[in-house]
C-alpha cells in the first residue's frame, strides 16, 4: 500500500510540470445529412475539459497545450476522435448509431468506461427496459433482458423480493442474491417487512423511472472490485443524471389493472356436498342419526337457493394501479442537476394487498475550478406495504389464515355471511351451517380482509456526497461518503371476534427496525497515454463500510374494546418482541490496473483485500481477485488480409480469471458462540444458544469467462458467446449434527463446494433497417449446470421445508441444489382404488386409509396382502432437480412511423416444480377439492389417478408427506411484456414546443406457454432460497396486467 | 505544485484512515461463550436455562403432557390437524412429524447437551465462582433435568422396559458436552442402559438437592431432594420395579394417613383439588412449568388451547372428551369435584383444568403428589398381589378429597387385579389432560385403545411407540428406526 503511494506520488510529481497555456477551438457538429447536433459532447481526450454543442451544432473550447485529440460523441451517433494538431476549426459530421462502439459500461467506484476497451463480462440494460412496468422494482423487469440473469417473481403479493441470480445459484446457507451497488453506496436489499402479510423488497425503494441504466457484472474480472462480496454478481444501478444544455421536464403516468390467472377449478357446493359425503360413505363413517350425525348438507342463502360460493370472488380482485413520475434535468458546463419525485399507489390482485411509494430525488454535481469538483445526492422514498392477513406466500405456507390457500380450501358450501347478513362464524373458524362437521373451512376469510391489517410502512434515505481533486491531468481523487438508512414500521392488528385474533381476544403489534449504514470510499486514479499505443489505468483505493441495526416492538393480545385498533390502546399484555441490536464493519483495499496496446490488447487486473467482523477470528481477513485479457482480432492486419473482414464487421476473444468472495446474508455474529438471555419463574435464565465457529472464513468463487464477441454485416448481426465456470468453495453450510448431539444451532463451517458453468449465448440484429420501418431483435439464451461437489463429512444432504411443515427439498452431493424429495408412487390399483406407493426398499405398498372392521386388512399392505411397514417422508427419494437448465429472453422492437412494438418473451426449462397446493386439492378432509377429485375410484376396474376417497384422507395425496403424483415439469415461455406505443410526430410537436409525447400501452403476463398446470411455473413459495426452490405451495400466483400509459417531455 | 502535493498528501491521508479495531463486534444482547461462567449470575442463570428449556417449545410445558394424554381413550381429535397432534392421536405419527416426533426429540437432547455443557463447564470454573456447596446444588438440578428428558424419551420412542426386560433399543446416551463440529454418530443405547443412566442420575440428585427453597414458587418450580424421589417413584414405576416403587415412594408417604411428607418440602394433596388449578404453587404440585404474560407457553402448545373450547377460555378444543372414555365412566360418580373440572360446550364435553385464556398462561403440571400415593398404591398391590390395605388407603385419600361419598373397602375388589384396575382408573380421573395417560398403558402393556374411527394398537405392533426422528436417522448413521 505504501510503496504504491509513493510510487503514485512520483508519478504526480513528474507530470506536475505539464500544466502550460490554453488556445480556443471552434466548430460545428452536424450529423451525415448536415444536420446540426445539439448537446454533442466535445472532449479533450483524457481529460475532463470538454463542453457540449448547443442548439445549432456549434460549440467553442479552452484547450490546453497538451491537447492531442478531441472526442466529439453524442446520443445516437458514433463517436469520433479528431487529432488536433494545429487546427482552430472543426467542423465533424457523426453518422448515425453505432451501439457497439458507443456503450457505456460501469464498473465500480466512479469509473464508467467504453464497452469496446472493457474486458470483463458486464452485461448492460438501459433504464428505458426497466422504466413505466407495472410492478414495484426495477428487478422485475429485468428477466429476459441479460445473459446470464434469471429473474422470478415469486408471488402475485406486491413488493415480493425477485428471486435474482446471476449465473446459478452460488450459495447454499448465505445469499445467492446479487450486490446491489447504486451510485456507489452498495445497498440494503431483500425484505425489510419482519411480517408475512406484505412483503417490502427494500430495492422498491428506487423509482425505475430515475434509472439510467443497470451493469451486471458477472465475471471475475468484472466483479472483483467488489471482491468480497461478488460472488453473486454485482449489480451497478446508475440514476439519471443531468446533462449540459436546455433543462428539460419529463413527465411520465400510467394506468394498470391487474387480475389473478389460471386459478385451480374447484368444486361447487352441489359437487362437494355429494363427493364429501360419498367420501364419508366410504370410510364407513356417514352418520344422519340424530346426536352423533356426521355428514355435509347444503344450506339455503337469503334467495331461498342453495348457498354456492366461490371463494375466490371474495378474496381476489381486479387490482387497479397507477404512477406518476416528473423529473427536471438540465445544466451547464460547470454544474448538472437532476431532480424527480414520483407517486405511485399500485393495488394488488388480493384484496386490501396494496402499495403506495412517494419518491424523490435530488443530485448535483458542481465544477469549482480545474482542479475541484463536487456533487451529493439525496434520494427519499416512503413506501407503504398494505395488507390484511397473511397470504400464505411469503414463507409461511401452511398458515391457516392464508388467502392464497383459503379459496382452496373453505367448504363452498357456506357463505360468509349469516341468511341475516352477520359473519358466518365460530370462534376462530369459519361457521359450518348446515353440514354436520366440527369444521369445513379455516378462518372467514371475509371478516379476516374486512378486519385485520398487516402494514409496513418503509422510510429509506439514500444519499452521498463526493469531493474530486484533479490535480494534474492524470491524476483523480474521489472521496464519496454515502448513506442508506432503512427503518420500517410493521404493524399488525388482528380483530378478536374471530380469525387470527380469536384465541387472543385481539393481537397487535407493532415493530420498528432501523438500518443504517455508511460507506466511506477513496480512490486515487491515475490514466495516462504514453506514446501513441500504451493506454494505462491505474486505482487504489479503500472503503469502510458500517451497518448499524436495531429493531424492538410491542406485542399486544385481549383488548379491551374492540374499537382499540393499535398498540396504543388498552389491551391485557404488554408484551415484546422483534427484539434486536447489532453492528458490523467491512474494511477494504483495493486495487485496479488496466492498460491497452493500440487499443488491440487489452489487460485488466483487479484486487481487493476485505475484512469483515462477521467472520471467526482466525479468517477475517480474505484476498480477491481477477485479470482479464482481450484481443481486437479485426484490428489486425491477417484479419483483413483472410478476407475475415469481409464476414466480419468485428471481432475480440477475451477471458478472465480471478477468485472473490461471498458473506451476503450472515448472521453478523455467526462466528461467536453465545448464550442468551431469558426469563424462568421471573428468574434470569442463560441458555447457551448459538455455537460458534473461530475459523469461520469467506465463501469463495473461483470464476472462469472465456468469450468471442463478433459483429456480421457492419454489426447489424451482433453475437456474444461467452463460456463461464464458477468454482464456489468454503461454502458456509450450517453443518447439520444429528438432533441428539444436542447442539443449540448447526455451525456454520466453510466445508461445502459446487459449481455453476454454462454457456452464454447472445444474439443481436436489425433484421430490417428503412426509413419508415425497423426490426431490431436480441436473443439471448444460458445453459447452466448446477452441482454440489461436496458438503460437509459426514453430512449426505441437507433438507429444507416448506412452511415448517414438510420437506421436499433435498441438497446432495452429485446433483443441483435443492433437489425435489418426494416419496414415490405407482398409480391406483384398477381392483381395489387403493393408492400404491414404493417404499424405500423398492416394493410396491397398497394404502387404504379405513381398514374396514373384519377385513383383516391393514393400513399399509405388500401385494401379496401382507402387512408393510408404514410408508412416509423416510421413504422418499431424491427426485428432480429445480434448478432450470437453460433460460433466456427474446426481446422484439418493431419501429413502423410513429408506432413502436416491443415483444419480451421470457423462457426456462429443463426444471421441476413441487406443486404441493395440489396435495391440498385432492385432500380428503373437509378441504374443497379440485374438479380432478371427481375421476375418483369407484368401482373395479377404473383406470384413474385419483384413489378411492376416504374422508380423512392426507396420505395418498401428498398432505402428510410429499409425493412425486404432485411433481410437474416447470418448462415454460412467457409473453413477459407487449408494449405498443406512438410517438406523436415532431411536426405537431415544434408547434406545441414540446419535445415528445408518446402514449403506450404494455401488457404483462399476457401469455404463459405450458405444460405445468398450477396458476404460473414462474413461482417461489419459498422467496429468494437456494436450496428450496421450485415449491409451489398455496401461493398466490403472478398477476396479468394491462397498462396505459404517457410520456411527455418539455 | 505546492498545492497538487497537499492535495495529494491528503488524498494518501485519507486512502489510509481506517479503524481496524471495528472488526472485533460482540453482540451487546448476549454473553459469549467463553465467559459463561464467570459469575454467580450467570452460573445460576444457565441453572434456570436449563429448567426453561424443558418448558419452552412443548417439553414438559405442555405438549409432552397432551401427547401423552391423547395417545390413551379419553379424548377425541376435532380438528384433525396434524400440527396440533392429529397424528399421535390417531396412532399414525411419521418419522418426519415435525411437530411430534422431530420437535420432542431434538427439544430433549437440546437440554440435555445443555445439562452436560452445564456439568463439564462447573467442573471446569463454575464451583470455584460458586462454591462447592451451591454446585453441588446446582449439578444435581442439571442431572436431575437429564433424567426426565431421557424419560420423557424413553417413554416415547422406546419400547417399554417390560418387552425384554429392558433389552430392546433405548436413545442414544450422551452424557459428554457438545459445543462445535465433530462426529456425533452414536447408536442407541439398551432401553435397561438408559434406565440405568437416569436413576444414577436421580440417586445424585436425591443426594445433593437442597430439601427444600426459600419460597413456594421455587419449590414448585425447581428440583428439591422430594423432587428427585417423586420421579424415582415414576421411573420404577415404568420398570415394573414395584418393590423400589415402595422404598421411594416411603421417603415420601408415611405409613398411615395423614399423608405428608415427612422431609424436606410437607408434599400432601390439597383439601379442594380444584385450587391446585388456580393456586400453581401448593405442596400438592411437586414440579410445574410456570407460565405468566411475560413468560407464554407460545403458539400452539398452549394446554388451554387444545383442551379449552372457544367459549371457555377461547382457546381451539382441538381436543374433546370422548364419549367412550373415562368421562362415562360409572366409576367416576356425578358428585365428584373434579367432575367440575369438566365443561359441556354444545354436545362436547372438555376439561377444564387450563381455564386461563391467551396467552393461556396457567401452569403445566408435570409431577403431583396425588401420582406419588396412587404409584405407591399399584406397587403395593402389583408386588404383594393381594388387597392391601394400605393400598385401598391411598386410593381412598385421592378419592375422597375430591368425592367423600366413595369410600373403597376391600369388599370391593375380588382380587388384586381389581385393586389395581381401580387405582388405575382413579389415576385416568386424576390425571385427566395432565400427560399419563399414554405412559399408563405403554408401561403395562395394555393396547392403545380403539376411539372414534381409529383402530387400537396391539403392544406388539410397530404404532405401539413412536418412530425416530427421521433428521437422527438421515444424520446419524447409527441410529436405527424403531
Amino acid at each position: 500500500m505504501r510503496k504504491l503511494f509513493l510510487l503514485l506520488l512520483g508519478i504526480v510529481m513528474l507530470s506536475g510540470q505539464v500544466l502550460a497555456q490554453s488556445r480556443t477551438v471552434v466548430g460545428k457538429v452536424t450529423d451525415a445529412n448536415g444536420i446540426p447536433v445539439a448537446n454533442a459532447s466535445i472532449l479533450v481526450k483524457g481529460s475532463n475539459i470538454g463542453t457540449t454543442s448547443g442548439e445549432d451544432g456549434s460549440f467553442s473550447l479552452n484547450i490546453p497545450e497538451y491537447a492531442r485529440v478531441l472526442v466529439i460523441s453524442a446520443v445516437g451517433m458514433a463517436s469520433q476522435e479528431i487529432s488536433i494538431g494545429n487546427r482552430g476549426l472543426f467542423n465533424v459530421s457523426l453518422s448515425a448509431d453505432d451501439r457497439d462502439l458507443q456503450e457505456v459500461v460501469v464498473v465500480g467506484y466512479g469509473t464508467a468506461v467504453k464497452r469496446k476497451e472493457y474486458t470483463g463480462n458486464i452485461a448492460n440494460v438501459k433504464g428505458d427496459a426497466v422504466s413505466n412496468r407495472p410492478v414495484q422494482s426495477f428487478e422485475h423487469s429485468l428477466g429476459g433482458r441479460a445473459p446470464g440473469v434469471q429473474i422470478v417473481t415469486p408471488t402475485g403479493v406486491l413488493n415480493a423480493p425477485a428471486v435474482f441470480r446471476v449465473r446459478g445459484t452460488n450459495s447454499i446457507s448465505l445469499s445467492s442474491q446479487p450486490l446491489i451497488v447504486v451510485d456507489g453506496i452498495p445497498m440494503y436489499s431483500g425484505d425489510a417487512s419482519a411480517t408475512s402479510i406484505v412483503a417490502a423488497n427494500a430495492l422498491s425503494s428506487i423509482n425505475p423511472n430515475d434509472i439510467e441504466s443497470i451493469d451486471i457484472a458477472k465475471d471475475a474480472a468484472a466483479s472483483a472490485i467488489y471482491g468480497s462480496r461478488a460472488a453473486n454478481g454485482v449489480i451497478f444501478v446508475t440514476t439519471k443524471k443531468g446533462k449540459a444544455g436546455r433543462p428539460k421536464v419529463n413527465y411520465d403516468t400510467w394506468y394498470s389493472w391487474s387480475k389473478a390467472q389460471n386459478l385451480p377449478k374447484l368444486l361447487d357446493a352441489f359437487q362437494y356436498t355429494e363427493f364429501k359425503n360419498q367420501s364419508l360413505k366410504n370410510a364407513g363413517s356417514y352418520n344422519e342419526t340424530p346426536g352423533s350425525e356426521n355428514y355435509f348438507a347444503l344450506t339455503d342463502g337469503p334467495d331461498g337457493q342453495p348457498i354456492n360460493t366461490n371463494w375466490y370472488d371474495y378474496v381476489y380482485r381486479t387490482g387497479f394501479s397507477h404512477s406518476s413520475s416528473l423529473s427536471l434535468s438540465g445544466g451547464n458546463e460547470s454544474t448538472r442537476y437532476y431532480t424527480s419525485v414520483s407517486y405511485t399507489d399500485q393495488e394488488g390482485i388480493i384484496r386490501r394487498n396494496d402499495f403506495k411509494r412517494l419518491a424523490a430525488t435530488m443530485n448535483i454535481e458542481h465544477k469549482i475550478n480545474k482542479v475541484l469538483s463536487m456533487g451529493t445526492k439525496i434520494q427519499y422514498a416512503n413506501e407503504k406495504n398494505l395488507g390484511a392477513v397473511s397470504t400464505g406466500s411469503l414463507g409461511d405456507a401452511f398458515s391457516t389464515a392464508g388467502l392464497g390457500r383459503v379459496p382452496l380450501v373453505t367448504a363452498p358450501n357456506i357463505s360468509p355471511y349469516n341468511n341475516d347478513g352477520s359473519y358466518n362464524y365460530s370462534g376462530a373458524l369459519i361457521g359450518v351451517m348446515n353440514n354436520k362437521q366440527g369444521q369445513v373451512g379455516f378462518n372467514n376469510p371475509v371478516i379476516q380482509l374486512d378486519k385485520n391489517r398487516g402494514n409496513v410502512d418503509v422510510s429509506r434515505l439514500l444519499g452521498n456526497a463526493f469531493i474530486q481533486l484533479k490535480p494534474i491531468r492524470q491524476v483523480t481523487f474521489r472521496s464519496q461518503y454515502s448513506i442508506d438508512y432503512l427503518a420500517a414500521d410493521n404493524e399488525v392488528y388482528y380483530h378478536p371476534i374471530s380469525g387470527e385474533g380469536f384465541a387472543d381476544g385481539g393481537n397487535a403489534s407493532s415493530a420498528y427496525s432501523q438500518n443504517r449504514r455508511w460507506v466511506w470510499s477513496n480512490t486515487l486514479q491515475f490514466d495516462e497515454q504514453f506514446g501513441e499505443n500504451h493506454n494505462l489505468g491505474l486505482l487504489v483505493g479503500t472503503e469502510q463500510q458500517k451497518s448499524n441495526n436495531k429493531s424492538y416492538g410491542i406485542n399486544r393480545i385481549g383488548v379491551v374494546d374492540p374499537d382499540f385498533t393499535n398498540i396504543q390502546g388498552g389491551w391485557r399484555t404488554p408484551n415484546v418482541t422483534a427484539m434486536g441490536i447489532g453492528e458490523n464493519y467491512i474494511l477494504s483495499y483495493f486495487g485496479r490496473f488496466t492498460y491497452n496496446y493500440a487499443r488491440k490488447y487489452h489487460l485488466s487486473a483487479n484486487i481487493r483485500r476485505d475484512g469483515a467482523s462477521h467472520l471467526g477470528k482466525n479468517n477475517r481477513w480474505g484476498t480477491f481477485w481477477g485479470v482479464s485479457a482481450g484481443w481486437d482480432i479485426d484490428k489486425e492486419g491477417f484479419f483483413e488480409n483472410a478476407g475475415l473482414s469481409k464476414v466480419f464487421s468485428s471481432m475480440r476473444l477475451r477471458g478472465s480469471y480471478g477468485k472473490v468472495g461471498n458473506i451476503d446474508g450472515l448472521g453478523q455474529y455467526a462466528s461467536l458462540s453465545l448464550y442468551g438471555s431469558s426469563l424462568y419463574a421471573g428468574n434470569g435464565t442463560f441458555v447457551f444458544n448459538q455455537a460458534g465457529n473461530d475459523d469461520l472464513g469467506w465463501e469463495t468463487s473461483t470464476k472462469t469467462d472465456i468469450g468471442i464477441n463478433f459483429g456480421m454485416f457492419n454489426d447489424r448481426l451482433t453475437a456474444e458467446v461467452s463460456y463461464y465456470n464458477n468454482d464456489v468453495n468454503d461454502l458456509i453450510l450450517a453443518v447439520p449434527a444429528p438432533p441428539s448431539a444436542g447442539l443449540p444451532s448447526t455451525i456454520p463451517t466453510n466445508i461445502g463446494a459446487l459449481y455453476n458453468r454454462g454457456v452464454e449465448i447472445a444474439l443481436g440484429g436489425t433484421p430490417i433497417q428503412k426509413k419508415d420501418f425497423s426490426w431490431t431483435a436480441n436473443f439471448n439464451v444460458t445453459f447452466n449446470k448446477n452441482e454440489v461437489t461436496s458438503l460437509a463429512p459426514g453430512v449426505d444432504n441437507i433438507l429444507a421445508a416448506t412452511g415448517g411443515l414438510e420437506s421436499p427439498s433435498i441438497t446432495v452431493v452429485g446433483e443441483s441444489l435443492g433437489m425435489l424429495f418426494v416419496t414415490r408412487t405407482a398409480g391406483v390399483d384398477p381392483a381395489t382404488g387403493r393408492r400404491i406407493f414404493i417404499n424405500a426398499d423398492g416394493r410396491k405398498v397398497y394404502f387404504q386409509h379405513i381398514v374396514p372392521a373384519g377385513s383383516g386388512g391393514a393400513r399399509f399392505m405388500y401385494e401379496d396382502g401382507s402387512v408393510a411397514p408404514t410408508v412416509s417422508a423416510a421413504d422418499a427419494v431424491v427426485y428432480k432437480n429445480t434448478i432450470p437448465k437453460w433460460y433466456g429472453g427474446f426481446d422484439n422492437t418493431f419501429r413502423f412511423k410513429n408506432f413502436e412494438l416491443n415483444t419480451l418473451f421470457t423462457f426456462q426449462g429443463g426444471n421441476y416444480i413441487y406443486w404441493g397446493t395440489y396435495a391440498g386439492l385432492r385432500d380428503q378432509r373437509f378441504w374443497n377439492n379440485s374438479v380432478d377429485v371427481l375421476r375418483a375410484w369407484t368401482k373395479p376396474g377404473d383406470i384413474t389417478d385419483m384413489p378411492k376417497s376416504y374422508f380423512g384422507d392426507n396420505v395418498s395425496n401428498g398432505s402428510s408427506f410429499p409425493l412425486d403424483i404432485n411433481v410437474f415439469k416447470g418448462d415454460f415461455i412467457k409473453l413477459r411484456t407487449v408494449t405498443l406505443a406512438y410517438n406523436l410526430p415532431s411536426a405537431v410537436l415544434t408547434k406545441v414546443k414540446i419535445n415528445n409525447v408518446r402514449f403506450h400501452i404494455t401488457a404483462n403476463n399476457l401469455w404463459i406457454g405450458t405444460k405445468y398446470p398450477g396458476p404460473d411455473p414462474e413461482v417461489s413459495t419459498n422467496g429468494t432460497g437456494n436450496i428450496n426452490q421450485g415449491i409451489d405451495r398455496n401461493s398466490v400466483g403472478n398477476a396479468r396486467a394491462i397498462s396505459v400509459g404517457l410520456n411527455v417531455g418539455f | 505544485m505546492k498545492k497538487q502535493l497537499l492535495y495529494t498528501l491528503l488524498a494518501g491521508s485519507l486512502l489510509t484512515a481506517c479503524n481496524k479495531d471495528d472488526l472485533e463486534q460482540i453482540p451487546s444482547n448476549q454473553v459469549e461463550y467463553s465467559v459463561s461462567f464467570d459469575n454467580p449470575v450467570r452460573v445460576l442463570g444457565q441453572v434456570n436455562g436449563l429448567y426453561g428449556t424443558i418448558k419452552n417449545a412443548g417439553l414438559y410445558g405442555g405438549r409432552y403432557q397432551i401427547f401423552n394424554d391423547i395417545r390413551g381413550g379419553d379424548f377425541m381429535n376435532d380438528r384433525t390437524n396434524v400440527v396440533t397432534g392429529f397424528d399421535i392421536w390417531n396412532y399414525t405419527p411419521s418419522n418426519s412429524s415435525a411437530n411430534s416426533v422431530q420437535a420432542i426429540w431434538s427439544r430433549a437432547y437440546y437440554a440435555i447437551n445443555l445439562a452436560n455443557v452445564f456439568l463439564s463447564g462447573m467442573d471446569t470454573k463454575g464451583t470455584e465462582v460458586v462454591g462447592e456447596t451451591l454446585a453441588n446444588n446446582y449439578k444435581a438440578e442439571a442431572r436431575f433435568i437429564r433424567a426426565i428428558c431421557y424419560h420423557a424419551l424413553l417413554t416415547l420412542y422406546a419400547r417399554p422396559y417390560w418387552d425384554g426386560n429392558g433389552s430392546k433399543l433405548g436413545v442414544p446416551l450422551r452424557l459428554t458436552p457438545n459445543t462445535g463440529s465433530g462426529n456425533y454418530d452414536l447408536a442407541r443405547s439398551t432401553v435397561a442402559e438408559v434406565y440405568n443412566q437416569i436413576l444414577e442420575d436421580l440417586n445424585y440428585a436425591e443426594q445433593n438437592l437442597p430439601a427444600s427453597y426459600s419460597s413456594a414458587t421455587l419449590n414448585t418450580t425447581r428440583a428439591h431432594k422430594n423432587t428427585a424421589i417423586a420421579f424415582k417413584v415414576r421411573v420404577y414405576l415404568a420398570m415394573q420395579r414395584y418393590q423400589d416403587v415402595i422404598t421411594e415412594a416411603n421417603k415420601l408417604v408415611p405409613a398411615t394417613a395423614p399423608f405428608v411428607a415427612p422431609s424436606g418440602v410437607p408434599h400432601q394433596l390439597q383439601d379442594d383439588v380444584r385450587s391446585i388449578y388456580t393456586t400453581y404453587t401448593t405442596t400438592e404440585s411437586i414440579l410445574s412449568m410456570p407460565f405468566s404474560d411475560n413468560e407464554a407457553p407460545g403458539t400452539q402448545n398452549q394446554l388451554g388451547y387444545y383442551y379449552g373450547a372457544s367459549s371457555m377460555n377461547g382457546g381451539n378444543g382441538e381436543y374433546s372428551l370422548l364419549s367412550t372414555g373415562i368421562v362415562s365412566s360409572p366409576d367416576w360418580p356425578a358428585t365428584d369435584d373434579r367432575r367440575s373440572l369438566i365443561t359441556t360446550v354444545g354436545t362436547r364435553q372438555y376439561v377444564n383444568k387450563y381455564p386461563k385464556g391467551s396467552p393461556f398462561t396457567d401452569w403445566a403440571p408435570v409431577i403431583r403428589y396425588a401420582e406419588v400415593l396412587l404409584s405407591l398404591a399399584e406397587a403395593i398391590t402389583r408386588s404383594t398381589n393381594t388387597v392391601d390395605d394400605r393400598a385401598i388407603a391411598l386410593l381412598n385419600a385421592v378419592r375422597q378429597r375430591s368425592d367423600a361419598s366413595v369410600t373403597f373397602t376391600a369388599g370391593d375388589f375380588a382380587n388384586a387385579a381389581e385393586l389395581a384396575d381401580a387405582i388405575l382408573t382413579e389415576r385416568r380421573i386424576e390425571f385427566l389432560a395432565e400427560g399419563l395417560a399414554g405412559f399408563d398403558l405403554t408401561r403395562l402393556g395394555l393396547p392403545l385403545p380403539a376411539k372414534a374411527s381409529v383402530s387400537a394398537v396391539q403392544p406388539s405392533q410397530q404404532e405401539y411407540i413412536w418412530p425416530i426422528s427421521s433428521t437422527e436417522l438421515l444424520l446419524n448413521k447409527l441410529c436405527v428406526d424403531n
